[in-house]
């Protein structure tokens, strides 16, 4: 036991006497780790979000299908679908865009009575009468919006729209530039009258086969479109793996230049080693001795680099909001995000980038340590 | 206590050349003895002491070491043989650079799982008697040849080995220092230790008890 904590103990201060070279080689890690690990927490912090909103949303969503795309479904059929044994609720929504002057907007349309109670999180209130909306917290930081200010969208300047509320900072990534306003607002908003964009069907437990089976006898020669909780939830991950993709393609390539910078970095000052390891054999160490401080070396350094990667990943998300890195993960957001970028730092990852930092520093310096304790002391002190 | 029978080392150097350091070397190290390796540059002492200490590997040939060949040991028993049998003083020193006296003397102590005190007594035990007891934290490159090479002899002593191998230990410093490096093999000598020296000094053939002349790689 002794002789491995002497071991680990030299390890330590071999670190402390080559100063440059700890500090190359972590920042080296840092440079690696940090966008990752900061990646993987936003993209795991958006995915639990969604994930969790499309959980509490509702069991069943009907759309019309017009060329392969969800369609506008007409609110004929609402009562019909209403009166479906097993359906406890049927909310039609509309959600469309449009520019509030130069800023895209989503722009929700729903009965007040159907709000979702994750709505809730307001300062303000909620709208009540014709043309009273509420809006997303960047969307009003953007225009310095207050409560009884009037503003029109862009394009439809014959609704004017007074603002009544607003979603709290804290609020979900897409509540941030949302503006949110009755059913019949947002028809008139968009000069579609009669239609939904999607009607969320709530279902009792068990039965939606059988809500299924009375849907298609509604709509028997109607081109509609019926996506269950699952559905939504796999086309949700699909794209989100699609923007995951996007990161790690542009990860790909830094990384190609950080993997060679730290492997050289770690093979900073091989000749010296080399003849230190000869001494180190020639004085009596065993090969396995030196390999177990090497391996200490690399341990240590490769702890202290990723805590400072997991540490500079925390600020960067919590500190700077993700700045730079989010706009992967999130659509049409500024460099730095006017929301509360949600995000989760869980084990796995942080103990990945440990285990990759050691790998990576271990490549760059275990074969030629392995190489110079294996050769005669002789020739490695040469 | 060392016997070898027929020792060749040979060496390529990146040509079609071979060339032979040493060639059909027999020859006998009595315990407790004081043996001088003389001969030209280029004579094959180094090679030789690299053999006998166990640094380097013969083309051809054996060394017994207390009746073991230990020409067929592994690596790992080769380390441990270096470890409690042998002590080797070189040429050129050989300390690490950024470590301190004290540190570079203990140094082969680190793997035997003694704490940093213990090893800091020992070491301070030793470089007082090299009088040197007042540079202890001294890195080598603030110490004079003499001074390093009593570093690298209390090294060689810090594991209290059988036989001490030593390469041309006066050739890097003044005579001063020369004749308190000869009066402390002598003293080694004198407690039991097994003295192997190669040296163009002639002060140590007188001391020895047995000197090899070494001509082209042979003992002659």
């Amino acid at each position: 036991m002794n002789k491995h904590l002497n071991l680990l103990l030299l390890a330590t201060e071999n670190l402390l006497r080559h100063k440059t070279k700890t500090i190359v080689v972590c920042l080296c890690i840092i440079a690696i780790l940090s966008p990752f690990i900061t990646a993987i927490a936003i993209s795991e912090g958006i995915r639990a979000q969604s994930l969790a909103s499309v959980k509490a949303g509702a069991d069943l969503y009907l759309t019309f299908d017009e060329f392969g795309r969800n369609a506008a479904i007409p609110l004929k059929y609402l009562d019909e679908i209403k009166k479906i044994f097993g359906v406890t609720k049927a909310i039609p929504r509309i959600i469309g865009r449009a520019f509030l002057q130069n800023k895209l907007a989503v722009i929700v349309g729903i009965n007040k009575e159907d709000l979702p109670e994750s709505i809730s999180c307001i300062s303000g209130r909620i709208f009540e009468n014709p043309n009273e909306v509420v809006v997303g917290h960047e969307l009003a930081g953007h225009f310095h919006l207050r409560t009884g200010d009037q503003f029109s969208m862009r394009g439809q300047q014959r609704k004017t729209f007074t603002v009544v509320g607003f979603f709290s900072s804290d609020a979900s990534i897409w509540g941030s530039s949302m503006i949110l306003m009755s059913f019949k607002d947002a028809g008139e908003l968009f000069g579609k009258q009669g239609v939904a964009t999607d009607i969320q069907i709530h279902t009792l437990p068990g039965h939606n086969s059988e809500i299924a089976t009375d849907l298609y006898d509604i709509f028997q020669n109607e081109p509609y479109r019926l996506q269950d909780k699952h559905m939504v939830e796999l086309y949700f991950k699909k794209g989100f793996m699609l923007k995951e993709g996007i990161f790690s393609a542009l990860y790909l390539v830094a990384l190609s230049l950080g993997v060679p910078a730290i492997l050289v970095a770690s093979g900073f000052g091989l000749s010296e080693r080399k003849k230190e390891i000869g001494i180190m054999k020639a004085t009596g160490w065993n090969t396995l001795e030196v390999l177990e401080v090497i391996s200490f070396e690399q341990l240590l350094i490769s702890l202290l680099g990723a805590t400072i990667s997991i540490l500079l990943s925390i600020l960067w998300v919590k500190g700077f909001n993700g700045v730079f890195i989010a706009q992967f993960f999130v659509a049409e957001i500024t460099m730095l995000p006017k929301f509360t970028l949600p995000a989760r730092f869980l084990p796995l990852p942080c103990m990945l980038s440990f285990f990759f930092a050691f790998i990576l520093t271990m490549v760059g310096s275990i074969y030629s340590s392995w190489r110079a304790s294996t050769e005669s002391p002789v020739v490695s002190m040469k | 206590m060392i016997r070898t029978e027929n020792l060749c080392k040979s060496y390529h150097c990146h040509t079609r050349h071979e060339v032979c350091a040493i060639q059909d070397v027999s020859l006998h190290i009595s315990k407790n003895s004081f043996v001088v390796l003389h001969g030209p540059s280029g004579s094959g002492k180094t090679t030789l002491l690299n053999i006998l200490g166990t640094l380097d590997r013969p083309t051809n040939g054996k060394v017994f070491m207390s009746g073991e060949d230990i020409t067929s040991f592994s690596d790992i028993s080769l380390s441990r043989l270096r470890r409690e049998k042998i002590g080797f003083i070189f040429q050129d020193f050989h300390l690490i650079p950024r470590l301190a006296t004290w540190e570079n003397v203990s140094y082969p102590l680190i793997p035997l799982g003694i704490g940093q005190k213990e090893r800091l007594e020992k070491s301070k035990v030793l470089l007082e008697k090299m009088e040197l007891g007042d540079r202890l934290d001294h890195s080598p490159e603030e110490l004079s040849g003499g001074q390093q090479q009593r570093v690298a002899i209390a090294r060689a002593l810090i594991n209290n080995p059988k036989i001490i191998i030593a390469d041309e230990p006066t050739s890097n410093i003044d005579d001063e220092t020369s004749e308190r490096v000869l009066e402390l093999l002598k003293e080694l000598k004198s407690s039991g230790t097994t003295i192997l020296v190669a040296t163009h000094d002639a002060h140590f053939e007188k001391i020895a008890d047995v000197v090899y002349k070494m001509k082209n790689g042979r003992i002659e």
